[in-house]
């Protein structure tokens, strides 16, 4: 009964890719452009997590808000201070606009990464969890509460972000923008306003993603790099800019990874994702979805 | 006449004959700088001005931003690495047979990365940076993985490394002069510039992408191999991604598209952060912090800073008439 363990788990990590995916899928549909400094919002989300309840003694339940309000403001601020030449017609990198992109997220996870590690230190933390539970079984399945609280508070923030952008207001003017910048702020939406709300956006989901993490991954600064890289991996398998392809993707991705470690090579298992990234980008750069899913 | 100054190949013999200056005050380096330890952190700097160079050629001339240029000083380093642990064959056979295998890996690259642009050029780079580490790391068997392998040295005298690498500096700078200075530079820039618009007007689009790609690659893996020789240590550190993001520091601070800037930025970076070390580590801190500043406020690096001001003190007819 490997095989439903495997499938079960690799779900509950597809769930935890998700979270950090889809934000990074939402910025290339509006922007163009892969956050390189995608990762880091994710380790300032478990730092936040760790030493707001390490240090400051609060609940651990409180320091997830608190981490997600953190990712928020930084993803924010990231995009008030350093993506408006992308679109805001100055700047000066103005023919090589997706090299900007390039440089400018990547020196920002140097930056960010660098700075975590003077002012608070290269050791990795160890999180406290939510739940302080054993392992234990459902049928076949191997789980702790830690993972499972964490699978569904993520599943229940995606199912939120769904019904959010295909619902609300804020949402369509999402769609809007990420469908057409220009025709959107035609039609009287604040197209600069939504770009700066879905940095928030995913700057928060990637936190949270973090913060949930915190007590298994044990924090360290360069931390952010692994879930980085797979949701790179995932925003292309799932059609780049697609946060239902991502989704779909995230969970594919995550039962893949879990066989392979298992019937295929342990040590290539991250090999293995990049891989599928190349060929999706070389022989399927509409991802595996096709175009059908291209809406936001 | 004056607004001949605006022209690309006057633009280029003037960058030319800085970065000349530059390759001599490193060569007249020695007379001063007398200490082994100095000049090991010299040759270095080298090391990555030539990592530099070579990725300004991809990344500034031709307007492919790889994230491989690590990954590439990583295999040439292995390639004599690996030639002498396994079959005992000499440097003299292993390190031209690094640069032509890294020339090799990277035609093929560019081939695969053909239609790719912008951040999906980027992701796959990164991908095959990554994959070709972790492939590296986890052969323990034929590469001994995380641990490193030794390579021997070409000579004892680390004068003598120091001149080598100065001397190869001076090769690859003047090669990349009189590649930009003939058509297949014009080609590049015209590729950056405008793909569609270059292919056009018959640019053999594929043709020269491909030879970027190679060329910049070969830069890469002779930075590498050389490298290995000097510190008879190659693991696969040298790929991880943080050393391409260096290489993009220096090239961006030093000014990207330009033959001094890259030169100018990983001699300035790398002696910097030599010198911060003894102030508690910041180095990174300051040149992430100063790449991003760079990018957003002066794409020309500091070379196009020095450069731009002689443009303005022309008389302001002659810059209009650009």
């Amino acid at each position: 009964m490997l095989v439903v363990d495997l499938f079960v788990n690799g779900l509950i990590v597809g769930l935890f890719y998700a979270l950090m995916a889809v934000g990074l899928a939402m910025i290339f549909g509006v922007l163009k452009i892969v956050n390189f400094a995608h990762g880091e919002f994710y380790m300032i989300g478990a730092y936040t997590y760790v030493l707001v309840a390490l240090k400051l003694g609060v609940s651990p339940w409180a320091a997830l808000p608190l981490a997600a309000i953190a990712g928020a403001l930084v993803g924010w601020l990231v995009e008030r201070s350093l993506m408006r030449p992308l679109y805001a017609g100055y700047g000066s990198w103005s023919i090589m606009k997706d090299e900007y992109a390039v440089v400018v997220t990547f020196g920002l996870s140097l930056f960010l990464i660098n700075l975590v590690d003077k002012v608070v230190g290269p050791y990795p933390y160890r999180g406290p969890a939510l739940v302080e539970t054993s392992r234990f079984a459902i049928g076949p399945v191997m789980l702790n509460g830690q993972k499972l609280i964490a699978a569904g508070v993520s599943a229940a923030l995606l199912i939120g972000l769904a019904l959010f952008i295909k619902r609300s207001l804020w949402g369509r003017q999402i769609q809007a923008v990420a469908q057409n910048r220009l025709g959107a702020s035609l039609a009287g939406i604040d197209a600069t306003r939504t770009t700066s709300l879905i940095f928030a956006i995913s700057g928060l989901l990637a936190a949270l993603s973090g913060a949930l993490l915190a007590p298994v991954i044990n924090p360290s600064p360069d931390v952010g790099g692994f879930p980085a890289v797979k949701s790179y991996v995932i925003v292309v398998l799932g059609g780049m800019g697609s946060v239902w392809g991502a989704m779909i993707a995230s969970l594919l991705l995550g039962v893949l990874e879990s066989f392979f470690a298992v019937y295929v090579s342990y040590d290539y298992r991250d090999a293995f994702g990049l891989l599928i990234l190349m060929l999706v980008l070389i022989f399927r750069p509409q991802g595996l979805l096709g175009e059908k899913v291209r809406e936001l | 006449m004056s607004d001949a100054r605006n022209l690309w190949s006057h633009r280029l013999a003037v960058d030319f004959r800085a970065a000349l200056v530059v390759v001599a005050v490193l060569a007249a380096a020695p007379i001063v700088v007398t200490s082994p330890y100095t000049l090991g952190i010299l040759i270095v700097s080298m090391y990555f001005a030539l990592l530099a160079m070579g990725w300004n050629l991809l990344a500034g001339f031709a307007g492919q931003f790889s994230l491989a240029p690590a990954a590439f000083a990583m295999l040439g380093a292995y390639v004599p690495g690996l030639l002498d642990y396994h079959w005992h064959v000499s440097l003299a056979v292993g390190i031209p047979a690094g640069i032509v295998g890294t020339a090799i890996v990277g035609w093929l690259l560019g081939r695969v990365v053909l239609r790719l642009r912008g951040p999906y050029l980027a992701l796959t780079t990164l991908s095959f940076a990554e994959i070709a580490r972790v492939v590296i790391s986890n052969s323990y068997d034929f590469t001994r993985g995380a641990q490193g392998l030794n390579v021997p040295t070409l000579m004892q005298s680390r004068v003598g490394y120091y001149y080598l690498f100065v001397a190869v500096v001076l090769v690859v700078l003047a090669g990349l002069f009189f590649v930009m200075r003939s058509a297949i530079g014009r080609f590049w820039l015209a590729i950056r510039d405008d793909e569609t618009g270059a292919e056009s007007r018959g640019i053999d689009v594929v043709r020269y992408k491909t030879l970027a790609f190679a060329l910049s690659c070969a830069i890469c893996g002779l930075a590498g191999a050389l490298y290995g020789t000097f510190s008879q240590l190659v693991s696969p550190e040298l790929g991880l991604l943080l050393q391409t993001g260096i290489v993009i520091a220096m090239v961006v601070i030093g000014g990207i598209g330009t033959l001094t800037g890259p030169l100018v930025g990983a001699l300035l970076v790398y002696l910097a952060s030599e010198w911060m070390r003894g102030l508690g580590n910041v180095q990174m801190i300051v040149f992430s912090a100063l790449v991003i500043i760079f990018a957003r406020f002066f794409r020309e690096g500091l070379w196009g800073l020095v450069a731009r001001r002689r443009v303005r003190a022309l008389p302001r007819a002659a810059a209009g008439a650009r």
